[in-house]
């Protein structure tokens, strides 16, 4: 029997084991114990029955299961993978020392790195160890940052590849008429690159956490007049209708009025892209008991349900196909969603496919500061 | 084969088991993931790793039949045991269900996707959902677990009536999708039979628990009635067929 067990059955007296240790031995025991009980990486110890001696927290943590379920019985009976398995069996028997990566799904799917190996014993008994990082997360962001650059380059590649190709037909000589075509083209290209630009700057401060400026009292119904102003000429250009109900007296929060400004400008940009000529977006600022709500209104396509629950996630881009100028890097829905739970609001979207999508964004309400009532 | 002997290789066989299950567990998640990526190279390596399976279910049912003939196991033992000879063929058909739907992935990879997968994943999910809850149930002789399985079994069967009518549909309005539809019709029948199967190894798992016999549903009083009940009705239409 290994010799910590043998130790270890010393705080739990079993008559047949009577062996007489020295408190330090019991001590070093119990500070090995809390030690590999405080690693976040699991710990998973195998005797020569193939029986689990060790089992940490993080590894219960990792497979979820419980510690005593793991103690004293085979591994495959609580973790069931058949690769740790033979793994490990393999550290047991063939003292194979191995590194790999291993998935292990029990709802929630896991990636994990793997290592297994025998725990040097020379007389002793034999026993092997495995070692479990969860890397779950480590593979998620790798694939984000890898769809990420993707979709930067693709944005930006096609705006410049016009650009590139207008000023080679310019330096080639044009009319004066065709002249002013082609420049004013470029200026419109060159703006869309500033906007994909400004969206990676806005991720940037996202990822810094930089806190928000000071709150003030914030009218929302200002905010919306202000963003609906600068978006009106686009929308008659598009032919869309826009339109803004605000009740008569203001209504306040405590926020940061810039920040807020860009909340209302990236629904209304959204709306703005996929609606077609002929449709409507709405948008319109309440007043309930204790909180003030604005909600944004458009009868574009719609969002598939399948979507829904992933469009304030970043990067997160429905399809597209769908934009009208489909420029998007899938954050302007993140960054919505962060502005506004970082004035303690929340935001939600409900949507009908072919019928239309409604963002409702709440923010708890400050008491009204003008009077409601003719005195 | 001493008392302890016999303990040793009852619990071997048990994690045998577990290995089996284990492994598909893990091919039927690959079968449906290699299914959606259109991965045939993963849908090979699916069909490959089926000569394993079929390996460990002999070692286990040698092993069983080894404790029966040496040992003259005592109740719990018995019904391990028994349950183990019945719980590897429902494995080891879930495992050539896999395989199925690997096929299938390989013969459809030429073509482009019908319409996006939704019921088809839900299906797997709630298959592969039972499979892993029977065989939590087996390792920890939990009947508490199994009896939790067979009521999900009717999503299951509901989101099978879905995919077919639906894809009747599709194929009828354009026969190009006939090939592309009926296999994927047989996807769906291959998961709604992975989910029979789990309900099966739970139905077991009760049996070894609790020595109650198979159908979960009746008592042993109902079903001796039941079968009483037949034999009744046989001997009357035998009866009635011998004076006319």
């Amino acid at each position: 029997m290994p010799l910590f067990d043998v130790f270890r059955s010393q705080k739990r007296p079993d008559p047949e084991q009577q062996v007489r240790i020295s408190d330090p031995a019991l001590a070093l025991v119990e500070r090995f114990d809390a030690l590999v009980d405080a690693l976040p990486v699991g710990v998973i110890v195998v005797g020569e029955d193939g029986r689990v001696t060790v089992f940490n927290p993080a590894a219960c943590e990792i497979f979820g299961v419980p510690r005593e379920r793991a103690l004293g019985r085979a591994l495959i009976e609580s973790v069931r993978s058949f690769e740790l398995d033979r793994r490990l069996s393999n550290a047991l028997r063939q003292g194979v020392e191995q590194t790999a990566e291993l998935t292990y799904n029990a709802g929630v799917e896991h990636k994990l790195e793997v290592t297994t190996r025998p725990l040097r014993g020379g007389e002793a008994p034999r026993e092997a160890v495995a070692v479990v990082h969860d890397i779950t997360r480590v593979r998620e962001l790798e694939a984000i940052r890898r769809d990420f650059v993707s979709n930067v380059s693709h944005e930006l590649r096609t705006p410049l590849t016009s650009v590139k190709i207008m000023i080679e037909t310019l330096q080639g000589g044009v009319h004066r008429k065709a002249q002013a075509q082609f420049l004013a083209d470029i200026a419109r290209e060159t703006d869309r690159m500033i906007a994909l630009v400004q969206d990676l700057l806005g991720l940037a401060k996202l990822e810094s956490a930089a806190p928000l400026s000071p709150f003030e009292h914030v009218d929302l119904s200002e905010v919306l007049r202000e963003v609906v102003a600068t978006q009106a000429l686009r929308a008659k250009q598009l032919k869309i209708d826009l339109a803004l109900a605000t009740p008569d007296e203001p209504v306040l929060i405590d926020g940061d009025r810039a920040r807020l400004v860009q909340v209302f400008v990236n629904l209304l940009d959204n709306a703005l892209r996929v609606v077609p000529a002929g449709g409507h977006i709405g948008l319109s600022v309440n007043r309930e008991p204790d909180h003030a709500v604005v909600t944004v209104f458009d009868d574009g396509p719609g969002i598939p349900s399948s979507a829904l629950a992933h469009i304030f996630e970043r990067f997160y881009v429905v399809d597209r196909s769908r934009a009208r100028a489909a420029t998007g890097t899938g954050l302007g829905l993140a960054i919505v969603k962060h502005i506004v739970e970082s004035h303690g609001g929340t935001v939600t979207a409900e949507s009908e496919l072919g019928a239309g999508t409604t963002f409702r964004c709440r923010f708890r309400a400050l008491e009204s500061i003008a009077p409601t009532r003719a005195i | 084969m001493g008392r302890e002997n016999f303990h040793r290789i009852l619990d071997e066989t048990q994690q045998d088991t577990l290995r089996l299950g284990s492994l598909v567990e893990e091919a039927t998640a690959k079968a449906v993931d290699a299914l959606m990526r259109s991965d045939v190279k993963l849908a090979e390596e699916i069909i490959e790793a089926d000569d394993i399976v079929d390996d460990l279910c002999v070692r286990v049912e040698t092993n069983c039949l080894n404790l029966l003939a040496l040992q003259q196991p005592m109740a719990s033992d018995l019904r391990t045991i028994a349950a183990m000879l019945d719980i590897i063929i429902d494995l080891e058909r879930i495992g050539d269900h896999a395989c199925d739907i690997a096929q299938i992935t390989k013969n459809l990879a030429s073509e482009p996707q019908l319409k996006p997968f939704i019921d088809i994943p839900r299906m797997a999910a709630a298959a592969r959902e039972m499979l892993r809850e029977s065989l939590d149930a087996f390792a920890q002789h939990d009947a508490g677990i199994a009896h939790n399985v067979p009521a999900k079994d009717d999503e299951v069967d509901r989101l099978y009536r879905a995919v077919f009518k639906e894809l009747i549909e599709f194929m009828a309005k354009d026969p190009r999708a006939i090939n592309r539809g009926s296999n994927l019709i047989l996807v769906a029948l291959y998961l709604e039979r992975i989910a029979d199967h789990a309900t099966n190894i739970c139905e077991r798992v009760v049996y070894m628990v609790e020595g109650v016999p198979k159908n979960l549903k009746r008592s042993v009083v109902e079903i001796n009635q039941a079968i009483a009940h037949a034999e009744s009705m046989q001997a009357r239409s035998h009866g009635e067929s011998a004076a006319s």
